[in-house]
């Protein structure tokens, strides 16, 4: 019985990243969208402390009370804040996923590389491969962010108050992975590249939040957008506890259950979608 | 087997109420080059798409080389099927290593085949500057990496000029010549006379005739006659039973005679009988002749 790790299968799997990979190396729109996403993370990282101080600066002259400034960068809510930030980005690697998916369809080189001796089933798994790497890629990018400013932030520096709340960073991994899947099954159901990124902000601004908003909380909150949101929720600053809100620093088993089963249902969907149709 | 490169069985396909495919069988033999002819419409795409796993059939088997299906064998196997499918905005030389990568082929191969189409020029151009025709080229290159078993080319002189026609027709020559076997659909049934050993006659989803094409251009001929006296000549020939057929056109005599007759013979025939002719042409049985016959019975409903 062959062991998901053994070779044969690392092997079809790095052969398949190689075979997408080389769709996207000398793409120049693939190069600039990503660029962009990387760099306008780092800079929001970057800029938000200074953003926040200007906030609390200028909401001090006009309270009665004295509002602390706080530092997003401090361990260990630095992996909390930054997690949560990115989060708002989540909607550049979901447009690449779309637009290199529907380009396979318009260009039809679906069907060339299929033809050419690809199975549907491989394509489907080289597609999962690259969000994986994508999302991966994200998440170190994060990671580093979080670690720099967190050591530079932080005084003193513990080891307990470095890894305590890091479980930040798998969960936007996982809130990444489970909305770009998302995004590919949208992208292989519609196949046309403007109508696709139109029927995912359609869906997430729209038919799921009304969905949400119909549904006692107990269900809504099954659902998936609902849950990869919920995955990180906004951090707690003391301003908050000044206000007696309190909102979860932790990420909830139920969210990160509910993200993998989406993530299987999506690319379920596809599986199912693309044994029982021309292509 | 190894002298069966493909069999089909039955194979059925329809689109909504549209009966594309009616429990089509045949076989393809190694070697040949088998022409798919058939009016628009006619089933030949959609067969051609099932084989290769782009389109989804209804009920059937197919073999190919004897064995079920699967991806593993289509890298043996090349095709052009309507249009070049290729990533624009990548060059003939990258888009290759994606299709070499695919079929497991090393990059060395890619000079070779685009030395094969005559395409090394062009190589680094980005493929939506190519031309038609050479796109097509650079579809029969894809096709031909690995060096494949079996060539399938669906109308690939779609849209081309008469000298990208001719080029395309060379190539598949050549290609032949390997003993690769090739599969060939097409509209241009000169071509497909000029170039194949083997057609089948697809319409409306059904195969109205499977053969060799000697079988098919090996029939009666036809022969053009005139002389001073019609009315001898007619009369001469109406007493002969090698004389199948005899029709009036103006001031020529058409007559189709039995197999072996051959013009000479008649010449001789004729004289011997004190009718000396003043007109005599050979026509030759064409696909094109037997294609629109085989079509106008099948459509004819008094059939």
């Amino acid at each position: 019985m062959k062991n998901i790790f053994s070779n044969s299968y690392l092997k079809t799997m790095i052969r398949l990243i190689k075979i997408d990979f080389r769709k996207y190396f000398y793409s120049r729109s693939f190069w600039i969208l990503t660029s962009l996403y990387l760099l306008l993370i780092v800079l929001v990282f970057a800029g938000s402390q200074g953003f926040m101080n200007k906030i609390t600066e200028n909401a001090g002259k006009n309270s009665p009370i004295s509002i602390p400034s706080f530092s997003l960068y401090s361990f260990p809510y630095v992996w909390h804040n930054l997690a949560f930030l990115a989060g708002f980005f989540k909607i550049f690697p979901a447009l690449i996923v779309v637009i290199f998916v529907t380009n396979e369809f318009s260009y039809k080189t679906i069907r060339q590389n299929v033809m050419s001796g690809m199975s549907r089933n491989e394509f489907l798994l080289s597609k999962v491969l690259f969000v994986f790497i994508f999302s991966l890629i994200s998440t170190v990018v994060l990671f580093f962010s979080a670690l720099i400013l967190g050591w530079t932030h932080t005084n003193p520096i513990t080891a307990s108050l470095v890894y305590d709340k890091m479980v930040f960073v798998p969960a936007y991994f996982l809130e990444l992975f489970t909305f770009s899947m998302l995004a590919m099954m949208i992208a292989f159901l519609v196949k046309k590249q403007g109508l696709s990124i139109g029927m995912l902000a359609l869906y997430y601004y729209v038919i799921e939040p009304l969905v949400a908003y119909k549904l006692p909380d107990e269900i809504s909150q099954y659902l998936p957008v609902k849950a990869m949101g919920h995955l990180i929720d906004i951090p707690n600053s003391s301003l908050m506890k000044l206000f007696g809100v309190n909102f979860r620093d932790y990420v909830s088993a139920q969210d990160v259950l509910l993200c993998l089963f989406y993530s299987f249902v999506f690319i379920g969907v596809v599986y199912f979608f693309l044994k029982h149709s021309d292509i | 087997m190894d002298t069966e490169i493909l069999e089909i069985q039955g194979l059925s396909k329809s689109y909504g109420h549209l009966k594309a495919l009616d429990s089509l069988s045949l076989k393809v033999e190694r070697g040949n080059i088998f022409g798919f002819l058939g009016p628009n419409g006619s089933g030949k795409t959609t067969t051609l798409g099932i084989l290769l796993d782009i389109i989804l059939k209804d009920s059937g088997t197919y073999k190919w080389f004897g064995e079920a299906p699967s991806s593993q064998i289509r890298k043996k196997i090349g095709a052009l099927l309507e249009q070049p499918l290729f990533y624009p905005y990548l060059s003939a030389v990258q888009n290759l290593k994606i299709i070499a990568d695919i079929r497991g082929v090393p990059y060395s191969e890619i000079e070779n085949v685009l030395k094969l189409v005559e395409l090394e020029g062009r190589k680094k151009g980005k493929f939506k500057t190519y031309s038609l025709g050479m796109k097509q080229r650079l579809a029969i290159a894809a096709a031909m990496l690995g060096n494949p078993e079996v060539l399938i080319l669906d109308e690939p002189t779609n849209g081309l000029d008469p000298r990208g026609i001719a080029d395309i027709r060379d190539l598949i020559i050549r290609i032949a010549s390997t003993g690769i076997t090739i599969i060939l659909a097409s509209h241009l049934l000169d071509e497909v006379e000029k170039v194949c050993s083997h057609v089948v006659v697809l319409d409306h989803g059904g195969k109205l005739f499977s053969g060799s094409v000697d079988e098919v251009l090996s029939g009666t001929a036809s022969f053009e006659l005139a002389a001073d006296d019609m009315e001898l000549l007619e009369k001469t020939l109406s007493f002969e039973p090698w004389v199948t057929k005899m029709a009036k056109e103006g001031q020529i005599l058409k007559v189709h005679l039995t197999n072996d007759r051959s013009a000479s013979q008649l010449n001789k025939f004729l004289s011997q009988k004190g009718v000396y002719l003043t007109h005599l042409t050979v026509r030759n049985k064409t696909l094109e002749k037997y294609f629109l016959e085989l079509l106008s019975e099948n459509h004819d409903p008094t059939n």
